[in-house]
């Protein structure tokens, strides 16, 4: 089974070929759904607002008035360089929108993970650790309800009991008007740049606008997570390894310790790290709860506008984003793990 | 082989028999749940005191955002002052409608798409494994907007549109699971026996590789549908979904509920949103009870467990199975 | 004096620079708060604005949305501007405005007016920015308000139609008798900006938008918040209260009525929701402000249809609707009953409908189908479009639906379309009767009146009336206010006899102020502009 340097390298160049066709493909989807519709995008957006000669301008101002195919190719042409279009109802550009509130997406986003992670982990080893019985139990089903349970939903609540009832945290967004005022915006990242300017007030205030946001999305991402890590301990556990070392006298916690857990996790963390998919859907219904000016957010502002150029450009970047990220993994994946055929 | 033909068709009790410890009571509280659900939805005319869009009765409104009790179970709702407990009720029926139609057509489409590409292999299968990877890479939200935004305009909204809306996203997980188990099935010493014996590509194909590969679909089948109820909430609560006069939907009811909530006005949204996670959650206890049994990796034998292929990876190999059985 | 003028200009726009200075300093955090050492001490505290309302651009020649023009009347001059609670243009930029003949108009500039970069503000400025409105002609803007002054092919103005005689004289030749066009004057569509800094052919980058108004743009972060300092430039009537103003935007009106109630803002303007309103209403730390409003919910009748040409089913509906009703069901009581097209307040309102058809009348409605010789039940179909208005407008579709059926001479059927596809539907004859919404270009009856009724309106209901077409056409060529508002009432009088429309209700102009907020009730009236100047907050 051992992978001579060759076949790994060539495992990295179909992986990294297969971007293409898969981002070919995502785009065309797209574009197909969002153009045979019927009623085109401009009428969408500006119907009612302009005479119908103003419209035919703008859709020629658009290139919509040019054959389907001619069209195609030039978002194909737009996809391939990066460029996602732009908006119709404020002539933004996608990439302007990635460049503003892309920052927000990922502070959330990582955020999100780390509460997963710190919840997820633990939970799932211990689940998997006494099994079947009660706190396998009440972990299980902790998990199962964290899945079950839509995002707004937790984001409803939480706002009821911890902003209306107990005033501990904001009810939204990124921080507060003069924190992102007076924050030079260096990284568009509010929370580094706070973090540059030293300014300790301005990081607390952004930590506690994170808060119910990142926990609210974590606790969807952690009910993956701990049943994720629970089934690979349960294997782990199974292994020859542990009863060998069982076998050898070794304390069980110590086996725990330095055998199952470990190897229960490192499969865990590439898996849990394609769960980007996922985290995309929740940080999107996320940052519309939380008014987090988050991509998300941008995404269901447009949605509610009817802007389908808007909506086209960032589901477009979106699933760039995904297929890129994923193949990555995949790659990371095969260097890490030996086990991986390829 | 027999034995497996049998497993699978053996009536409702066999997999909960196989089952031990907790798993079996996981299954049966989470068919006991899903049960009551079919039950509400079946007879909810009979259930439901009022219609989804009733707004009175013997000639009286009813009262505007009224609380719980009287009249009223659930109390009304401050839009339209609809009566909470007959939406929850008729919810569940277009929730499961909805799921209904999604899963079904997907598990037509994707499972006999995944048996032919497994099996005759070649470009078809190179094709439609990029095809199907391509969009199980797409998150799942989006591609349900997306279709939603299409198929509003062609249908008029409306359960069909959901229901279709959610295919696209549930097909290329059958595919891929199925199109797996067959490559794997096809080199097993069953079918290499069929085809020694002489027996048409059909037969093979239909008698032995699709009896072998249903058996993953279950387990499938509830995790997509715990996942279709949540995607069409979501559809719902960002406007895209059913309209109050066409059917009672929970996300919609959960999304008008909004100003309410702040208002103290909370049983018009904590009942339909009650609803969405009892549902969810019951699905989803049934598909890890299933996943238990059908898997008998997480009894106590050395297998591989099955787990949905994690989303978002792009794989292309062939002969992997995802499934060992 | 002129010069001595632009000197001062000079000196205090030197000033400013100091201070934007100063306030950079104060980001990198070795600075004190900027609120403090940049400010003058006789302006009030900040105060945060909240709002769902959103931005298209900080350009005039792009945006004809009130998410955009709220900043734009706070942050450019007009040459004429309404004050609160007034329906007269009064001057901003200009001293004097007035007609020589209903064909041309003619406007005085202040002296002395300058820009927030110290840019001299003349009548050459003034020219650009129409100019640049009409030949950029963005899809988002509103240079379709400019017809008066643009060549019939569009795109450009008409020949000689703006003439600047000096730097302080502006005088427009309209292309035909328009006593409108001094409304047009008070909108942002003619918001003036600084010939220097704005390029001819295409919108600015709002980071340079700048202005003369009472306020400048210090900060703007799209979809998330806005920061207005006061114009150090500025030396008008509009004298801001505060130093400086924040805007929030948010997404959801549940978090913005959140926000105002937990004090997170100081004002929530725009739009919560009826349950939201009510229940502030009983809050003992906030208080709901109402003032007059414009917007206004009509249901149209398509009389391309069978239903929809006959006039006597058409009178039989205005008989049945039940205008209170909606406004109580749909809208928690949160809009006003509308009994005329044109909304109360404007000068020659009448309410016509109700003066003619009373309210739910199923006794009259039978008769005059009866009379009519029509069979009962008359089966017909309502439309209405399930986002474009929000989620009340099926509340209230549903509410005016049931009304007709208990009349017992309709049978009724709802149908509803995503907007794209409902304005060619309805157009199509798809509906006898659809739902749509107004909002004024300008503050005056003709607005609501003239865009309706000519030759089938601009939602094309198939609706002439050679008469209409005549009061229309004599009551723009009119500048006598007597006459016109004779007019206004007679052609509303006809409207209700023909019922080419069923008007429902007008919404009100709703602020949540917090504690120690002063100054809002004044600014809210149906211009709905948000005079960001008449705001204070006590410390």
């Amino acid at each position: 089974m051992a992978a001579s340097g060759g076949s790994l390298a060539r495992y990295i160049v179909t992986r990294l070929l297969l971007i293409i066709p898969m981002v070919f493909i995502l785009t065309t989807i797209v574009f197909l759904l969002l153009r045979v519709a019927p009623g085109d995008p401009v009428s969408a957006s500006l119907g009612g607002r302009l005479s119908e000669e103003a419209l035919d301008q703008r859709r020629a101002a658009l290139g919509l008035d040019r054959p389907m195919l001619v069209q195609y190719l030039e978002y194909l042409r737009e996809v391939v360089t990066f460029q996602f279009g732009e908006t119709i109802t404020d002539n933004r550009s996608v990439i302007d929108i990635v460049k503003d509130n892309g920052g927000a997406t990922l502070t959330l986003s990582v955020a999100a993970f780390a509460v997963a992670l710190v919840i997820g982990l633990p939970l799932g080893l211990i689940a998997g650790r006494f099994r079947d019985t009660v706190p396998d139990l009440v972990i299980r089903i902790f998990g199962i309800i964290t899945y079950a349970a839509p995002v707004f939903y937790w984001g409803l609540l939480f706002q009821l009991l911890f902003v209306l009832q107990l005033d501990w945290f904001p009810v939204g967004g990124s921080a507060s008007p003069e924190t992102i005022f007076l924050v030079e915006d260096k990284t568009h990242i509010l929370l580094i740049d706070a973090i540059i300017a030293g300014n300790s007030e301005a990081v607390v205030d952004v930590l506690h606008h994170l808060v119910l946001p990142a926990v609210t999305l974590g606790l969807l991402l952690s009910g993956i997570f701990i049943r994720l890590v629970r089934v690979n301990m349960l294997q782990t556990l199974q292994g020859d390894y542990i009863e060998a070392a069982r076998a050898r006298g070794i304390k069980e916690s110590r086996v725990m310790r330095s055998h199952a857990f470990r190897n229960a996790l490192v499969p865990v963390i590439t898996i849990i790290g394609l769960q980007i998919a996922l985290l995309m859907s929740g940080a999107i219904l996320t940052e519309a709860t939380f008014n987090w000016p988050g991509i998300g957010n941008e995404l269901v502002q447009y949605i509610n506008l009817r802007d389908y150029a808007a909506v086209q450009g960032i589901i477009t970047m979106f699933a760039v984003v995904v297929v890129l990220v994923s193949i990555l993994i995949d790659i990371v994946n095969a260097l890490v793990d030996p086990r991986v055929r390829y | 082989m027999a034995r497996r033909f049998r497993s699978f068709g053996a009536g409702l009790f066999a997999p909960f028999r196989r089952t031990t410890g907790f798993g079996r009571w996981i299954l049966a509280a989470g068919l006991v749940l899903v049960a009551a659900f079919v039950l509400v939805a079946i007879f909810a005319p009979l259930i439901a005191p009022y219609d989804f869009n009733q707004i009175r009765a013997n000639g009286e409104r009813f009262p505007k955002a009224a609380p719980p009790g009287g009249d009223f179970l659930l109390g009304t709702t401050s839009f339209g002052s609809y009566d909470v407990f007959s939406r929850v009720v008729w919810g569940s029926r277009t929730a499961l409608e909805v799921v209904a139609i999604a899963v079904l057509l997907s598990l037509v489409i994707g499972v006999p798409l995944g048996v032919v590409s497994g099996f005759l292999g070649g470009w078809f299968d190179r094709v439609t494994v990029l095809l199907m990877d391509a969009l199980y890479a797409f998150p799942s939200l989006l591609l349900a907007i997306v279709f939603s935004f299409l198929l509003s305009d062609l249908f008029g909204g409306g359960v069909t549109a959901a229901g279709v809306a959610l295919i696209v996203i549930y097909v290329p997980q059958y595919f891929r699971v199925v199109r797996n188990t067959t490559v794997s099935a096809k080199e097993s010493t069953y079918v290499e026996a069929a085809r020694a014996i002489g027996a048409p590509k059909r037969t093979i194909m239909g008698k032995y590789v699709f009896g072998n590969v249903i058996q993953s679909v279950p387990v499938i089948g509830t995790l997509n549908a715990a996942d279709a109820i949540g995607t069409l909430a979501a559809l719902g609560f960002l406007g895209l979904g059913i309209q109050p006069n066409e059917a009672a939907e929970w996300g919609y009811d959960l999304n008008r509920a909004l100003p309410d909530a702040s208002a103290g006005i909370w049983w018009t949204g904590v009942f339909p949103g009650l609803a969405i996670v009892l549902l969810i959650t019951g699905v989803t206890l049934v598909g890890e009870g299933l996943n238990e049994t059908i898997n008998p990796t997480l009894r106590r034998r050395k297998l591989r467990p099955f787990t949905l292929p994690p989303r978002g990876v792009a794989t292309m190999e062939h002969g992997k199975g995802q499934v060992d059985l | 004096m002129n010069r001595r003028r632009g000197l001062l200009a000079l000196v205090s726009s030197g000033v400013m620079v100091a201070s934007l200075a100063a306030c950079g300093g104060g980001d990198d955090g070795d600075g004190g708060p900027s609120g403090e050492d940049n400010g003058s001490s006789e302006l009030g505290a900040p105060w945060i604005l909240g709002t769902t309302d959103k931005v298209t651009t900080l350009d005039p020649a792009g945006a004809y949305d009130l998410g955009s023009w709220t900043l734009m009347y706070n942050m450019y001059q007009t040459l004429l501007t309404i004050p609160a609670g007034d329906n007269e243009p009064q001057g901003d930029a200009a001293e004097s405005c007035e007609y020589e003949d209903p064909k041309t108009f003619t406007c005085t500039l202040k002296e002395g007016l300058t820009f927030a970069n110290g840019n001299e503000l003349t009548s050459s400025d003034v020219a650009f920015s129409l100019t640049r409105n009409i030949e950029i002609a963005d899809p988002n803007g509103a240079s379709g308000l400019l017809s008066s002054i643009t060549a019939e092919e569009g795109g450009a103005v008409t020949d000689g139609a703006i003439e600047t005689p000096d730097d302080q004289t502006i005088t427009f030749h309209l292309n035909r008798p328009d006593t409108i066009f001094q409304f047009i004057l008070t909108t942002n569509a003619t918001a003036i900006v600084d010939e220097e800094t704005f390029p001819a052919d295409a919108l600015v980058e709002n980071a340079e938008a700048v202005g003369s108004g009472p306020f400048s743009m210090d900060q703007y972060e799209d979809g998330q918040q806005a920061v207005l300092t006061a114009n150090p430039e500025y030396d008008g009537p509009k004298e801001p209260q505060s130093e400086r103003v924040f805007v929030q935007y948010f997404q959801q009106p549940a978090q913005l009525k959140q926000a105002v109630q937990t004090g997170d803002i100081d004002v929530a303007w725009r739009s919560l929701s009826p349950t939201d309103i009510n229940d502030l209403k009983d809050s003992d730390s906030v208080s709901v402000l109402e003032g007059e409003g414009s917007e206004i919910r009509y249901w149209v009748w398509q009389l391309g249809t069978q239903v929809g040409k006959q006039k006597a089913v058409r009178q039989a509906a205005a008989e049945l609707i039940d205008r209170e009703a909606i406004a109580e069901n749909a809208y928690a009581g949160t809009v006003d009953p509308l009994k005329s097209i044109v909304p109360p307040g404007f000068p020659g309102q009448i309410a016509a409908f109700e003066e003619k058809y009373g309210a739910n009348n199923a006794d009259e409605a039978k008769k005059l189908l009866d009379d009519a010789g029509i069979n009962t039940p008359v089966d017909i179909t309502l439309g209405y479009t399930p986002s474009h208005y929000g989620p009340n407008a099926v509340d209230e579709a549903n509410e005016f639906a049931r009304q007709l059926e208990d009349g017992g001479v309709f049978n009724v059927k709802i149908e509803s379309a995503e907007w794209t596809q409902y304005q060619n539907l309805y157009k199509e004859n798809a509906y006898d009767l659809f739902q749509l919404g107004w909002f004024p270009d300008y503050l005056d009856a003709d607005n609501y009146l003239a865009p309706f009724f000519v030759d089938g309106g601009f939602y094309q209901n198939n609706y002439s009336n050679e008469k209409v077409n005549e009061l229309v056409a004599a009551e723009q060529a009119s500048s006598d206010p007597a006459e016109r508002q004779r007019i206004f009432k007679e052609l509303q009088t006809i409207v209700a006899e023909d019922v080419p429309l069923i008007p429902s209700w007008v919404g009100k102009n709703v602020a949540i102020a917090g504690p120690g907020m002063e100054g809002v009730q004044a600014t809210l009236d149906p211009a709905f502009i948000f005079r960001f100047w008449e705001v204070s907050k006590a410390e």
